[in-house]
């Protein structure tokens, strides 16, 4: 592993997401930027991937349930080499490859349609489910937002994966504090997360988001013997761009050309 | 009429079996409802899978199983699978066409005593708000293992519409082949076209023994296909049949006479239509006999419906 070279893919990965999300005039900026390590660390060191057959059988699969983060996803599968860098500007365009939220029958590389919060864990569980019935070892990762553990259906799937000691899934909480309406601890408090999902039943580790080696680690770590596993990331909504992190207004908004320039800059220069 | 009797649930459960020996991809995924299945569960345990009372992880637990390779089975009383969990339907499963076989049960009047949480009678207009998925609803148990056979060789979403445990009579269509797609005509006659589906098939054929009876001769067309509707098979009868009555154990709004009533709209306007079937009401607890009576749909009340339809017009 080189951390250098892996933090520059972050920083360029950052600067994709305001580009497009620019270019676009619309998009999910917060929860785009806080997810960046955490993806790059999964698709350059974790994820056992062939990025020229996306649809290769033994491959570790993603689902990114909290898919308006998806502007994060597509700028790491477009430099793994999934599709061609300047399909990405084309972002939300009339035909474009790259919808609002991940269509996986429009984007080489998405392993599941997602966009409406609360459903993806139940379908990576249901895969994970499937490689065990085929006796296959590939992973399977799915990265939900703290907001999202509102959706009930979140808790059906979490109990179904216990259940059926889904060992070979992953889920990783985004847990960058924020929703729509306000910090999570104003509108539908999580409690204490890490007890709550160890009195669960799941293999519960807590890692700082932006830390790639303590990512990697984490991610590479087998969970204890039958239990899922469920990674607190800690992160910063709109990290890496200072008039954006830890801002409840950045969920959704679009920056304006002004603030896409001053945003490039402190991400390192324009792309 | 065929004396014998079975019920749609139990002749599904029994073809379900008999394709799960033929195609070892097939599994079963429950919400607390396994019985359904029948003997699958214990003839194939490991493909036999149960999430508890969570009808939306149950269909998200399917698409990730199809999206492994496999053919899930998913089912509940229809309103749980169709309501509860249509916008699970709509992103897993239909926008990726993922073939993934949606069986709903006790459909129409046939859970009769448990009231409107559990009467099925919109879940064909939630599905057809749907783009992508096939929905049949068989005639009677016959018809349902044939169906049941022709939805796991079909490649894609489909949603099948099955009524309660009650036996019911087996229909003259038992002796003809399933096609998904194809309406069967099963009495010929000039004055009036009856379309029906599912459970209102066997009092449409029972309705038009009484037009008979009465010098009206009627032809009755099982649609146990909804979508895709036989169009060609509409098209030909109403070139030279004029009334068109369809009946059906579900709303007006958004099923059979729906299905019909957009298509004459738009092909042939040349015709009268009368869509018989649950008009803007919720079901209510009775039996299937009283709810049939109650919404007019008994053999005696559609006999004189379309009687005087033929009259009035």
């Amino acid at each position: 592993m080189n951390l250098k070279h892996l933090q520059d893919i972050c920083a360029t990965v950052r600067r994709d997401i305001i580009t497009m999300i620019g270019k676009a005039n619309s998009g999910h900026p917060g929860g785009s930027l806080s997810l960046v390590e955490i993806l790059v660390s999964l698709y350059y060191e974790v994820m056992n991937i062939k990025p020229e057959d996306p649809q290769w059988e033994d491959r570790d699969r993603l689902v990114l349930s909290k898919g308006h983060g998806c502007p994060a996803l597509y700028s790491v599968l477009a430099h793994r080499g999934y599709f061609e860098k300047d399909k990405l500007i084309t972002l939300r365009k009339l035909g474009s490859i790259l919808q609002g939220h991940p269509d996986m029958k429009k984007t080489p590389g998405i392993d599941a349609s997602t966009g409406s919060l609360g459903q993806g864990l139940s379908v990576a569980a249901g895969m994970a489910l499937g490689a065990k019935l085929k006796n296959k070892n590939y992973k399977i990762f799915c990265i939900i937002g703290d907001g999202e553990m509102q959706e009930g259906q979140i808790w059906e799937a979490m109990m179904a994966s216990i259940h059926y000691k889904l060992d070979n899934l992953t889920i990783i909480l985004d847990h960058n504090r924020l929703q729509i309406d306000g910090p999570n601890d104003a509108v539908m408090s999580l409690g204490h997360i890490t007890e709550r999902m160890k009195a669960f039943g799941f293999d519960v580790c807590e890692v700082d988001g932006h830390d790639i080696e303590a990512l990697i680690n984490t991610f590479c770590r087998p969970s204890s013997q039958g239990k899922p596993k469920f990674v607190i990331a800690n992160t910063v909504k709109g990290k890496g761009v200072s008039f954006m992190e830890n801002q409840v207004g950045w969920h959704g908004k679009t920056p304006n050309a002004e603030e896409v320039k001053k945003a490039l800059i402190e991400l390192g220069g324009e792309i | 009429m065929n004396e014998q009797k079975k019920s749609t649930r139990s002749s599904f459960a029994e073809a379900l079996v008999e394709m799960g020996y033929k195609n070892k991809n097939i599994v079963t995924v429950a919400a607390d409802s396994a019985s359904r299945y029948g003997d699958f569960v214990k003839k194939f345990p490991e493909r036999s899978f149960n999430v508890g009372i969570a009808e939306q992880t149950m269909i998200g637990v399917a698409a990730g199983l199809a999206l492994s390779g496999k053919i899930p089975v998913v089912t509940s009383y229809a309103n749980f699978l169709t309501f509860r969990a249509i916008e699970q339907v709509r992103v897993d499963i239909a926008t990726s066409g993922l073939n993934v076989k949606l069986i709903g049960t006790d459909t129409g009047f046939s859970s009769a005593w448990l009231g409107f949480t559990h009467l099925a009678l919109e879940d064909m207009a939630a599905v057809r708000a749907v783009p992508n998925i096939a929905i049949i609803d068989p005639a009677d148990a016959a018809e349902a293992y044939k169906a049941t056979e022709a939805i796991f060789k079909y490649e894609g979403p489909v949603y099948m519409r099955l009524r309660g445990r009650k036996e019911e009579p087996l229909l003259p269509v038992a002796e003809k082949s399933f096609e998904i797609g194809k309406g069967q005509i099963l009495a010929e006659g000039g004055d009036v076209l009856i379309v029906a589906c599912g459970g209102a098939v066997y009092d449409s054929l029972k309705a038009a023994e009484i037009l008979q009876s009465k010098g009206m001769h009627a032809t009755v067309v099982n649609m146990a296909t909804i979508r895709p509707l036989d169009e060609e098979l509409l098209m030909k009868l109403t070139s030279s049949i004029k009334h068109i009555v369809t009946v059906e154990h579900h709303n007006i709004t958004g099923g059979l006479g729906s299905a019909v009533a957009e298509f004459l709209a738009e092909n042939n306007p040349d015709v009268r239509l009368m869509r018989l079937g649950v008009k803007n009401r919720f079901g209510t607890a009775g039996s299937e006999d009283m709810l049939k009576k109650e919404f007019g749909l008994d053999s005696e009340s559609l006999g004189s419906r379309v009687e005087r339809f033929l009259k009035d017009y």
